[in-house]
């Protein structure tokens, strides 16, 4: 019996899901101290999730866009302890959301289950009002949850990235005149800025 | 022993929007000239080290380094002009530090560069009118303007027609018409806006912004190319900044000296002569001290900056400061209240978006108290918004839009509405006890006194404000948003960054610092143009006052050297 069957055994047994702790022990993460690479496997998870919520279609995907580095160097670089706290608990909390529904840890398992794990994180986020960053683009929520800002991140990311500049959003740096009744449909996507 | 530099006419001290005016004036007269700026060189074009950097260049996504800003840019960092592409070009807050007392916040934005605020800025450009020149006689509150509106117009045309001002001509007798070229288009949001607005409410106007950029090539500057990234510099030349437009007209006449890391520490007095005798001067990069002499000295170190100087210089014959016989040094300081007041959302034209990045906003000239005082309104003076409508894309919107995956993706890329935002900018009365003071005890890093601040803001502006808040909604309305939301910032003393007063002119010399030409009321060779010499503060922009001063005084000035009289 593998570890992913243990554990599926053990939560029907423990009657639902496994705690957060325990399962996080158990699968082995870390929470990554400020500055550093982001190990491996959560750098994996990363990637995955950021394909997940901009994936390549007629158009480049987020890890095309190198959006999986952006997001590590902004949870290591740029957040709060307290921010980072949040992130990491959220990606463990994927794995515990899989553990118990699905015995297999979110990257063992298949891209339907995965979805809803996603999702599941999303719905956890819908009571909380609001964006890490305010209409002033300075001040900065450090509450927002994990799926809020797991998604700003690769949205960030991927938008301000050249792949998407250019080939999802509309590069045209030196406009040379102002159009204010210009009609969307003449460049059918927003500019990059 | 300090070096002694005998060499010019005259001194400016100060690079930024009044300083590069007076340097372009005195020069252009025959005068050689001094320049003296605290802040670092700065090439025009060279050192725009960020002028063309693409967004996936802009460290962090373009998010602000939070701890180096909370550590060494907490004021300035809280611009709308401040982030990672034009961090260079400000003051460094833990190096250079200033005393208010935390009741009463004064955010004191200030750049450190050649040029100054004048590449930062937001080229907002409107005349006054007798309505502001008259307001201190009218209601009493501070002491009558030694001017009026005839004596600066011609001085507003000279400065507009240098500098290029785009605009419309809406013929409001409150807000004079410059000398425009053509002006920027409004959106489709806007002019619906406008319409409506326009409809409901007889007595209000909604017009574009008139803006120091250039819709049409002017001398070698060209016009506006619409990238939206003014105040990182640019090497076009599309925007009035010094380095545009006066010091390349300065140093064509070969008549300009300029020296950066050079901060003003004081002016001497010879009582005999009655006039200033030296500028000192400290290297910021060596701490020499150095002291120059001219027939002239124009001060346009900044409001806070010249009032500094002038309370620094202080000697036997000036105990109370410099130029300071009448006590009102570093008193009647100003500075507009200002805020993002009101946002509307609009889901009307979703089929129109926008084609390049508008340098400009739309205005809402004044319509409070333009005679005698409303009927129902509880504030004397009013006030005016600049505003703009955007299309909500995925910066602001893209954490909000529901769901992940390729349906997500591609709402990302499509505006869903858009907004329209009212910032309102109110008149400050000018207080006496609005004051600018050296601190007892703290000094700089050159040894220079710490300004203090201890200004607020009282009763009119606050129930101004509470007008603004309202009205901005009520306005919001009739244009027909779908949506208003009320927002109401207010930002603290200093942060519309248009600080004024502290050397005020006056008809009397008893009760204010200078005279009807800026001229110090003891001391004819003595000429301060910047804010500092602001007697009440309007609600409109002030750099283009400030200009104008500045241009009429250098006038006078050199008329007066030529006669013999200075």
């Amino acid at each position: 019996m593998n570890r992913r069957e243990l554990l599926k055994v053990a939560s029907v047994l423990l009657g639902g899901t496994l705690s957060a702790s325990l399962a996080r022990g158990v699968l082995g993460e870390s929470i990554a101290p400020a500055g550093e690479l982001i190990a491996e496997a959560p750098l994996k998870k990363i990637s995955v999730l950021c394909e997940m919520i901009i994936p390549k279609t007629d158009t480049p995907g987020a890890i095309d866009a190198g959006v999986p580095s952006f997001v590590a160097m902004m949870v290591s670089r740029w957040y709060t302890d307290a921010e980072r706290r949040i992130f990491f608990a959220g990606l463990d909390d994927l794995d515990t959301y899989c553990v118990g529904h699905y015995a297999a840890a979110f990257l063992q398992c298949d891209a339907a289950q995965r979805i809803d794990a996603l999702t599941s994180a999303e719905n956890a986020a819908k009571n909380y009002r609001g964006s890490s960053f305010a209409f002033d683009g300075k001040s900065v929520d450090p509450n927002t949850p994990f799926f809020t800002k797991l998604k700003e991140l690769a949205v960030l990311g991927y938008c301000m990235s050249e792949t998407g500049s250019k080939q999802f959003l509309a590069y045209n740096p030196m406009p040379m005149r102002f159009d204010g009744d210009y009609e969307f449909a003449k460049v059918g996507t927003e500019w990059a800025w | 022993m300090a070096e002694v530099v005998t060499d010019f006419d005259a001194i400016v001290v100060g690079s930024g929007i009044t300083g590069g005016w007076a340097a372009k004036e005195l020069t252009e007269k025959g005068l050689r000239v001094l320049m003296l700026e605290r802040g670092k060189p700065l090439e025009h074009g060279k050192d725009y080290v960020t002028e063309h950097m693409p967004p996936w260049e802009i460290p962090f996504g373009g998010r602000p380094p939070r701890e180096l800003y909370a550590a060494e840019y907490p004021i300035q960092s809280s611009s709308y002009a401040f982030d990672e592409t034009t961090r260079h070009f400000w003051i460094n807050d833990k190096d250079n530090p200033y005393v208010c007392e935390p009741d009463k916040p004064f955010h004191w934005l200030r750049a450190d560069v050649v040029g100054g605020k004048s590449l930062l800025w937001g080229r907002q450009v409107y005349r006054w009118s007798d309505l502001d020149f008259s307001a201190n006689k009218s209601d009493g509150h501070g002491s009558d303007w030694p001017i009026r509106y005839a004596d600066l117009k011609d001085w507003y045309a000279y400065v507009e027609r240098f500098i290029g001002v785009s605009g419309q001509a809406e013929n409001l007798p409150h807000l004079p018409d410059g000398e425009f070229q053509p002006p920027m288009a409004m959106t489709t949001l806007e002019k619906a806006a406008k319409q409506r607005i326009e409809a409901q409410y007889k007595n209000r106007k909604m017009t574009i912004g008139r803006v120091a950029n250039l819709t049409e090539p002017l001398d070698n500057r060209g016009s506006c190319h619409y990238c939206g990234v003014c105040q990182r510099g640019c090497s076009v030349g599309a925007y009035f900044s010094s380095h545009s437009s006066t010091l390349p007209a300065a140093r064509k006449t070969g008549r300009l000296t300029l020296r950066a890391n050079s901060v003003v520490e004081g002016l001497d007095y010879d009582a005999p002569s009655r006039r200033i005798s030296g500028v000192r001067a400290i290297d910021t990069q060596t701490g020499e001290r150095r002291r120059y002499t001219a027939r002239l000295v124009f001060l346009c170190a900044s409001t806070v900056g010249s009032v500094q100087i002038l309370l620094n210089s202080r000697s036997e014959h000036f105990p109370q400061g410099l130029a300071n016989r009448s006590g009102t040094l570093g008193r009647y300081v100003m500075d507009h209240t200002s805020g993002l007041a009101a946002v509307g959302v609009s889901m009307e034209f979703p089929e129109k978006y926008w084609y390049g990045a508008r340098p400009n906003g739309i205005y809402i000239p004044r319509f409070r108290n333009l005679g005698k005082r409303d009927a129902d309104v509880d504030f004397v003076r009013g006030y005016g918004f600049q505003g703009m409508s955007m299309p909500l894309e995925w910066k602001m919107m893209g954490g909000q839009i529901p769901g992940f995956g390729a349906g997500f993706k591609q709402a990302l890329r499509k505006p869903g509405g858009w907004i329209f935002a009212l910032v309102g900018f109110g008149e400050c009365l000018p207080y006496r006890d609005n004051r600018v003071l050296l601190d007892a005890k703290k000094v700089d890093r050159f040894g220079i006194p710490q300004v203090r601040f201890e200004v607020e803001f009282r009763d009119n502006e606050q129930r101004m404000r509470a007008d603004i808040n309202r009205e901005a909604q009520a306005m919001l309305k009739a244009a027909g948003m779908t949506q208003v939301i009320p927002v109401g910032v207010e930002g603290p003393p200093g942060s519309a960054i248009h600080e004024m007063g502290g050397a005020r002119m006056g008809r009397d010399a008893a009760d204010s610092v200078l005279n009807a030409h800026n001229q110090a009321h003891d001391i004819p060779n003595l000429f301060v143009t910047d804010g500092a010499c602001m007697t009440s503060s309007s609600c409109v922009n002030p750099s283009l006052t400030f200009m104008a001063l500045t241009a009429r005084a250098a006038d006078y000035a050199v008329a007066q050297l030529r006669s013999g009289a200075i």
